[in-house]
């Protein structure tokens, strides 16, 4: 842990399969990441829902990642702020018509609720999504 | 961790202890533990969620799905959960609302 804002930059990339069953992996990485920054478990337990949350979606429910193919890309990054970006080619699944087990909870209500600097790009190559938090 | 679910009967309801983690991964085996129930005329869950480390959307997703399937045989489902840090994403994503949320098993079966 630092004492005190970081002093240098920290920059943590890790690329996954789509298998849901990484998710867990990506999460732990982002709360290592997270308790580099602050002792504050509370933090450290926000980064940890919304990595993982972001992280999901672009993976998608096992049997439902249509044609989107390659790894998901998450970027964690120590600054002025602590910045994430969660890349992935292709469509996602929180984009798709929702399905019977998702009615009702719009995708991404709960980042949009999480973080207040939160945002969604889709280009030709892909989606990202770009999230960041003050350092504590 | 990964997903643990024990099942018991009690006072006309049908506790589900999970324990761990729902997310992505793990949700679809609560979901289909709540089919299996529903399909075997079980209306009335208590879904006790106190040993549950983590919860993402996913799993959100699969207890609406429970919701809506008790709900269509006339039945109920009541959430049991006094950890602070799950009850921020009931209240977040507005579910708060949706779900009748108690701090204990014997709050859940006092309710009628």
């Amino acid at each position: 842990m630092l004492s005190g804002p970081a002093r240098t930059t920290t920059a943590v990339t890790v690329s996954i399969a789509r298998d849901p069953a990484l998710v867990r992996t990506v999460r732990l990485v982002a709360a290592a990441v997270a308790r580099r920054t602050t002792g504050d478990e509370d933090f450290v337990e926000e980064i940890r829902l919304a990595v993982g949350e972001a992280c999901a979606l672009l993976v998608g429910p096992d049997g439902d990642r249509g044609a989107s193919t390659g790894p998901v890309l998450v970027n964690m990054r120590i600054e002025d702020r602590l910045r994430v970006a969660v890349r992935a080619a292709g469509s996602v699944a929180g984009q798709d018509p929702p399905s019977s087990d998702i009615d009702g909870v719009e995708p991404w209500a709960l980042l949009r609720g999480l973080i207040d600097d939160f945002g969604i790009v889709t280009d030709a190559d892909g989606t990202t999504l770009s999230m960041s938090w003050p350092l504590r | 961790m990964d997903l643990s679910l024990e099942t018991r009967h009690e006072d006309g309801h049908t506790i589900i202890e999970v324990g761990g983690e729902i997310d992505v991964y793990t949700a679809p085996k609560l979901r289909d533990k709540i089919t299996e129930l529903v399909g075997n005329g079980d209306y009335h869950l208590v879904i006790d969620m106190e040993k549950v480390d983590f919860l993402d959307s996913t799993g959100l997703g699969v207890l609406v799905g429970g919701l809506k399937k008790v709900r269509a045989h006339d039945g109920s489902m009541r959430l049991i959960c006094n950890q602070e840090r799950l009850l921020k994403i009931f209240r977040i994503t507005g579910l708060a609302k949706v779900f009748a949320i108690h701090g204990s098993q014997a709050d859940a079966l006092a309710e009628r």
